[in-house]
């Protein structure tokens, strides 16, 4: 079962051609360093690498030894060593260690510093600063798209949100274009491209620009993929800090999911070994399963929590369900059992948590009534001492749709969080504060005669004094009356059939439409902005908004049904199944490129001030 | 036809050179040539002449003049020296005059006679003076060797990128050698010279005695060397009057030659071509010029006057003050089609397209000779290439008529030899023109030195519009041909200093435009080498790619400019670039303020200097009066940076009172809350012993309940205002968790429970005491009691509740929670009270 894409769906591009590509320029720059030799991978690599090319690969090229870059010194007795790190200072400092202790031992070797995606300034700035910048060469890993699923391609740059968002350090941007640059040079050009935000409107013209001092390449060639779409995180904080309930958004919150594998533990695997299994859709087999599982799952919470119990199918009766689908296909068979493990695994926590009140609360939030009670839940959840990250994401979220808590909540919670995980955490308020997630009403803000006019006084303000390009202050979500505007928490009469899903709703159980998936159906059926001046208003977007659309048409229909979307900050699994489903009821298919998936959590711990 | 060979001249059974002219000079000489100190550059490039008077003994009263001509002796330049005695000058491969001056000092011009550079040879070279020196031609460029007064040699392969070589002393040198010359062997420059009856080999490491094989006996001097072109060919005068040619190996004799002139010749050089069957020599005396090979018989010409000989690729070029000739040998195409009486069938060929011409028969004899022998491809291709050995145009012409003439009795004659000789030949004679004045050979040109560097040399004679127009009739791609060319038009055009900056750049904006391939940040970088940086500037404003304006920008000391513009570039490395820049050249202060007023650059460098320069990071904090952050980087300083108690209760105050400043009550208070809690912690430690520091005030208050030390816990507790709920929450936890129930069972009964009794009740199922849970679910107030029953698994009263409440919602969740047969009683109870309900 599991919504079949409709017959006249565009195929999708080739993404293989991406992980060829970035295996060939690493293969490539091994052998610059002929003989054997050592390699130290950093720890946020290893995933990626291992999907890019697997031990025995590296091995074929010489690499003797594997070593993470930790903060413990390695011990290597290799003569070349081979460095494969991101571009930050923190590695630029451990190797620098290393190379001046070889110095202090009179130990000469060859060092060579792999940067991936690219090499900054200021990482040779360090290397130069800490005496070391002729001891070793440098090079650049240009690997910057990770296809993790057919339709799936992974920056895994969690750091953008953060570096971006929070820091306001803009230099992935030039990444991101570079990454664009790619895809269109393999891809055709983009006719159609639309965009929301401050850093999707730069990438796109630092990309723009990367096109015309290229020029002559992409001409003439015909598109492959139609629409473009940038979209910033910061234009939906709500969806992303939603709790998920869609199949593969609960394993991803539940068990993390890391560069498309997860590690199922011991309560998963019934046995006392952990489990890496590949969640994605490459091969047909693993698709059909993967179909099966999205099902069980993405009729979600309904099956899992109500469906269960209520219609008396309980998890064994499940299991004989979905193994006489499959049947006589062992393989497939050992890794449902697996997810079904990981099924029973996510209803135990839920229930015992319950889930069940937190996604009411969630639910209240999202539609705007029973505030006081909310407050009170999340009080609650802090006094219970239930978990530090999803007592500040409530915080966040309560915070988000109400433009603001009132001063009075405002101080208890962060006392009553402050008092129960410790002081650090004033600065994950002020983290919080300084992204817009975790505000404060101005007094009289809730009167909305005025409420624009104050705004706009504190911009006014704000331009000469603040030098702070991401003052919060002028920021308001103002999610409420975009809500209301863009229709997002749906009319339901009766009881939402999760099995026939009617909207997009249906990844958080009929709740609550999500707002980036929204904005994206509703520019696409305009094919521009027009008629949408006041949500991108509401959105503080009023410069941000941009729509491009090339005069020549050579683009085919079909290549007019394939639409790139572009998440800067991180995208989750309930806007990819939203999307998907959206493609399906349209006859589109979505391709998504985003940072790093992200949910809820780790939105939470970039933000989080956390003692060494 | 007779009279087209008539300037012929066999050598030997199978070669002919000829001479013609190139150009009638009409050069104005105020000197002889033999007054002078001439130089002129291979592959028809300029003349320099530097009258010397220097050489006469008496002494110089007027400075000397240096005038450059073109190869048809147009004058270039002319300026009057002012620098030191020149002994030798020469032309670089770009075309660039070198002058060498007594003391070792090289001066470089520029074709216009612009003043380039100087470099110097070295101290040695300095103390004794230059006896003689020579410039040659490497792969790598183009080398000066010079000989000293104190008869050692110095030499650099590339002046370019100048590294001097001293060579090895030669034993018992005590003059200067009678000739001396370089070679270029397997990439390295050695020096080859004559002592008397000895010849030498100098290369970096040895000096080493080398005798020609097959040397005529009688040898006592040599008067003369020349190698050829290529560095692959030696030719030996000596003072018998005996020329010895061979290899420049010194392995192999070509052949030998007795002119029975004893006297010195003036020069010697080598005339032969790539592959040509006869390798001839040319020596030049005051008033004769002798061609001798391999051959019993030389060619003999008389000098009218005084003659300069220029050794080219294919020939030799001889100048004097009336004329400009070039002596070659005959091209192995021409030969076959002019010989006379020749019948290949090329010469076939030209007849019978002439015979066309005049509408005679005799065509068609000729066609069908050729064609009868099949080679009538073979006679299109010989006419093609014989008419790029040609001068003339007319012959050219008549030649290519010919080829394009045969072409029509055959199919399928690929063009494109034919278009391209075409085309060549036209660029050939435009560039060959008098007042352009490169004579450059077929071979010279299309083999040697490639359409590029032609118009490089065009450029470089300031020729733009031939140059613009030789790309577009040759469709050079755009990016290789016209806008380079208008590049560098740019660039000269910026250092005409008469002209005003606004109407410089104006011009140059107007014909340059969006030319895709322009570099405006080149051509401001030379305005900036002119020193017009406001031109620099005005010109930068064209460059669409900002980042391409920064480095200029930075050199120019521009760098708050440089820095809004690496910002637009959206670069962060530029921007990063620019901000170490800055750095250095601002005092901080100033340093700041540039940054306040950008906040990408700031946010950029507050990231550098979290990881590498935390003291700045305070500094940039203060100077904002950025109260906020600087609290923030306090309070992390506190856990991150100090050790000790006192240090991080001292950070923690500095943080408070920053808070306070940016009017952060909250944060302050909460910070000094922390020095409290700090302080206390340590005391419970002394007191206590346990670890209690670093933990948060609710793990505080539950270690000491854990810890049985329960007045402490609710002083601290009350001390910090902890509210009611949570500390019920807190006691209720601790106490399930030490499963003191009976201490539990006190507490509830403490006082009225401000969370109510379900906690109570889910705690404890959590510990799986069911018993206790029991307790508690009496006094479980009614909204929650049905969830309290539930949670001790007593589903039958929890749906006599639930209906007495007639509470839907709580129905189906009894309804959810009855399981198979067990609650089957209960659960059709359920569903009748729910029918009854509805019946109501």
């Amino acid at each position: 079962m599991a919504f079949p894409h409709r017959p006249d769906a565009p195929e999708l591009p080739d993404f293989s051609m991406l992980k060829r590509l970035a295996r060939d320029q690493l293969i490539y720059l091994l052998e610059q360093l002929p003989g054997k030799k050592d390699l130290f991978i950093e720890a946020d690599l290893m995933s990626p690498l291992d999907r890019i090319a697997n031990v025995s690969i590296l091995k074929q090229h010489e690499v003797d030894k594997l070593y993470k870059v930790e903060s413990k010194p390695a011990v290597s007795s290799s003569e070349q060593l081979c460095f494969l790190v991101r571009p930050r200072i923190k590695n630029m400092r451990y190797i620098a260690n290393l190379v001046n202790a070889d110095k202090l031992a009179g130990r000469t070797r060859k060092y060579k510093v792999i940067f991936s995606p690219q090499k900054f300034y200021a990482c040779e700035m360090v290397l130069e600063e800490e005496g070391i910048y002729g001891d070793v060469s440098c090079d650049e890993w240009a690997f910057s798209l990770l296809p993790l699923d057919v339709d799936l391609l992974s920056m895994e740059l969690p750091e953008f949100f953060r570096d971006y968002f929070l820091e306001g350090d803009q230099r992935w941007i030039n990444t991101v274009a570079q990454a664009l640059h790619l895809l269109s040079t393999l891809y055709g050009p983009f006719p159609n491209c639309y965009g929301i935000g401050r850093c999707a409107k730069m990438s796109y013209e630092l990309w723009r620009k990367l096109e015309d001092e290229e020029d002559g390449e992409t001409k003439g060639r015909r598109p492959e993929i139609g629409h473009i779409f940038l979209l910033d995180r910061d234009m939906d904080f709500v969806t992303a800090l939603c709790s998920q309930v869609v199949y593969e958004g609960l394993v991803d919150d539940t068990f993390r999911i890391k560069c498309g594998s997860v590690d199922f533990g011991p309560e998963v695997t019934s046995s006392d070994k952990s489990l890496k299994v590949l969640l994605n859709a490459e091969d047909k087999n693993g698709r059909a399963l993967l179909l099966c599982c999205r099902y069980t799952g993405e009729a979600g919470r309904y099956k899992l929590q109500f469906c269960v119990r209520r219609r008396g199918m309980d998890i064994k009766q499940m299991k004989n369900f979905v193994s006489q689908e499959l049947k006589g296909l062992k393989q497939e068979h050992r890794l449902l059992s697996l997810h079904i493990g990981a099924c029973e695994s996510i209803m135990k926590k839920k229930t015992k948590q319950d889930f069940q009140e937190l996604i009411k609360t969630e639910h209240a939030l999202l539609e705007g009534f029973n505030i006081r009670e909310s407050t009170s839940y999340i009080e609650e959840h802090i006094d219970r001492q239930v978990s530090p990250i999803e007592s500040l994401r409530l915080m966040c979220l309560l915070s988000i749709t109400e433009n603001g808590l009132i001063p009075k909540d405002y101080r208890s919670l962060k006392t009553q969080y402050l008092q129960s995980y410790g002081p650090e955490h004033l600065l994950t308020f002020s983290n919080l504060r300084r992204a817009g997630l975790l505000t404060e009403q101005a007094p009289g803000d809730t009167l909305t005669a005025v409420e624009s006019k104050v705004s706009k006084l504190v911009t006014d303000k704000a331009a000469g004094k603040i030098t702070d390009a991401f003052s919060s202050l002028a920021k308001r979500s103002n999610f409420r009356a975009i809500s209301k505007k863009l229709n997002l928490i749906p009319r339901v009469d009766g009881e939402y059939d999760l099995k026939v899903p009617r909207d997009m709703a249906y990844v958080f159980s009929g709740a609550y439409v999500p707002l980036s998936c929204r904005i994206i159906e509703q520019v696409l059926e305009r094919r521009s902005w027009q008629g949408l001046d006041e949500v991108v208003r509401l959105l503080n977007c009023s410069e941000l908004a941009f729509t491009d659309m090339t005069k020549e048409d050579k683009a085919s229909s079909e290549s007019l049904r394939l639409i790139l979307v572009v998440f800067l900050g991180g995208c989750t699994f309930s806007e990819i199944s939203a999307l998907r489903f959206l493609g399906r009821e349209k006859g589109y298919r979505f391709i998504f490129l985003t940072t790093a998936v992200t949910n809820s959590a780790r939105l939470m711990e970039a933000m989080s001030e956390v003692k060494a | 036809m007779d009279c087209y060979t008539a300037n012929w001249n066999p050598l030997g059974d199978s070669a002919f050179y000829r001479k013609y002219e190139l150009y009638s000079m009409d050069w104005d000489l105020k000197e002889e040539l033999r007054d002078c100190l001439v130089a002129a550059a291979p592959y028809g490039g300029p003349i320099a002449l530097l009258r010397n008077p220097w050489r006469k003994e008496k002494a110089a009263s007027v400075r000397p003049v240096l005038e450059i001509y073109s190869a048809s002796g147009m004058p270039l330049a002319s300026l009057l020296w002012k620098s030191g005695p020149v002994v030798s000058l020469g032309w670089s491969a770009e075309e660039e005059l070198l002058c060498v001056q007594e003391d070792g000092v090289v001066l470089v011009y520029g074709l216009h006679g612009d003043f380039r550079r100087h470099f110097s040879m070295g101290n040695e070279v300095l103390q004794n003076r230059v006896l003689d020196a020579r410039i040659f031609h490497t792969e790598f460029g183009s080398g000066v060797a010079i000989l000293t007064g104190a008869h050692r040699f110095t030499l650099s392969a590339n002046v370019g990128d100048l590294k001097l070589r001293r060579m090895p002393e030669v034993p018992g040198l005590q003059s200067a050698p009678s000739c001396w010359t370089t070679l270029c062997q397997d990439r390295v420059a050695h020096i080859l010279l004559a002592v008397g009856p000895d010849l030498y080999l100098l290369d970096h490491a040895a000096c080493s005695s080398v005798t020609p094989p097959g040397l005529a006996p009688g040898v006592s001097s040599f008067l003369q060397m020349a190698v050829s072109f290529t560095y692959r060919h030696l030719a030996l005068f000596t003072d018998t009057g005996y020329i010895w040619m061979g290899t420049a190996s010194l392995k192999e004799k070509l052949c030998e030659f007795n002119c029975n002139i004893r006297a010195p010749p003036k020069q010697m050089v080598w005339c032969s071509r790539p592959r040509s069957k006869e390798r001839a020599v040319v020596v030049a005396w005051e008033r004769r010029l002798m061609v001798v090979g391999d051959a019993p018989e030389s060619i003999q010409f008389v000098l009218d006057e005084d003659s300069y000989l220029v050794p080219e690729l294919d020939g030799v070029r001889i100048f004097s003050r009336s004329t400009h000739e070039f002596l070659h040998e005959v091209p192995v195409a021409s030969e076959e089609i002019f010989k006379i009486a020749s019948m290949a069938p090329g010469a076939l060929l030209l007849e019978a397209q002439k015979e066309y011409e005049k509408e005679s028969q005799k065509a068609d004899e000729y066609l069908r000779e050729i064609q009868e022998l099949g080679q009538l491809t073979q006679a299109v291709q010989q006419c093609i290439e014989a008419a790029g050995h040609e001068h003339r145009p007319d012959m050219q012409k008549s030649l290519l008529r010919a080829a394009s003439f045969g072409k029509c009795f055959l199919d399928r004659f690929p063009p494109d030899s034919f278009v391209r000789m075409c085309q060549d030949l036209r660029v050939l004679n435009a560039v060959r023109d008098y007042h352009i004045g490169i004579p450059l050979t077929y071979s010279h040109r299309y083999k040697q030195l490639t359409i590029q560097v032609l118009l490089d040399r065009l450029v470089l004679r300031r020729l733009y519009p031939l140059a613009i127009q030789i790309c577009e009739y040759l469709r050079l791609p755009e990016v290789q041909g016209v806008s380079r060319i208008l590049a560098h038009w740019a660039c000269y055009k910026v250092q005409q200093k008469d002209v005003s900056d606004e109407d410089v750049a104006r011009a140059i904006n107007q014909k340059l435009g969006d030319t895709p391939g322009v570099s405006y940040s080149d051509i401001a970088a030379r305005a900036y080498g002119c020193g017009r940086t406001e031109l620099a500037i005005k010109l930068l404003e064209y460059e669409p790619r900002s980042g391409e304006q920064v480095p200029l920008l930075l050199k120019m000391k521009r760098s708050k400019l440089a820095l809004s513009k690496a910002i637009e570039s959206g670069d962060t490395d530029l921007v990063f670039t620019v901000l170490l820049h800055l750095k250095n050249e601002l005092n901080r202060g100033d340093f700041f303020m540039t940054l306040r007023n950008q906040p990408m650059a700031l946010s950029l460098y507050r990231q550098f200097c979290k990881y590498q320069e935390l003291e700045t990071l305070k500094d940039l904090y203060n100077q904002d009066d950025n109260h906020q952050e600087l609290g923030s980087f306090h309070i992390r300083a506190s856990y991150a940076a100090e050790e000790r108690i006192e240090g991080r209760v001292a950070a923690l105050q500095t943080a408070a009172d920053a808070f306070y400043k940016a009017k952060n009550e909250f944060a302050a208070k909460a910070t000094e809350d922390q020095m409290r809690l700090l302080r206390l912690q340590r005391r419970l430690e002394d007191e206590l012993g346990g670890r209690f520091l670093d933990l948060s005030l609710h793990d505080t208050v539950t270690t000491l309940i854990l810890g049985g030390h329960n007045k402490r816990a609710e002083q601290l507790a009350r001390d910090f205002r902890i509210p009611d709920k949570r500390l019920w929450w807190l006691k209720l936890t601790a106490l399930a968790d030490l499963e003191d129930w009976e201490e539990l069972e006190k507490f509830s009964k403490s006082k009225k429970s401000p969370i109510g009794y379900l906690p109570f009740v889910e705690i404890c199922m959590k510990q799986h005491n069911k018993y206790e849970a029991k307790k508690y679910t009496s006094r479980v107030g009614p909204e929650q009691k049905v969830k309290a029953l539930l949670l001790v698994g007593d589903v039958a009263q929890a749906a006599d509740v639930a209906i007495e409440h007639r509470n839907e919602a709580e129905l189906s969740l009894v309804l959810s929670h009855c399981t198979g047969a067990t609650d089957g009683a209960t659960a059709d109870k359920i569903q009748r009270a729910r029918a009854q309900a509805q019946k109501k």
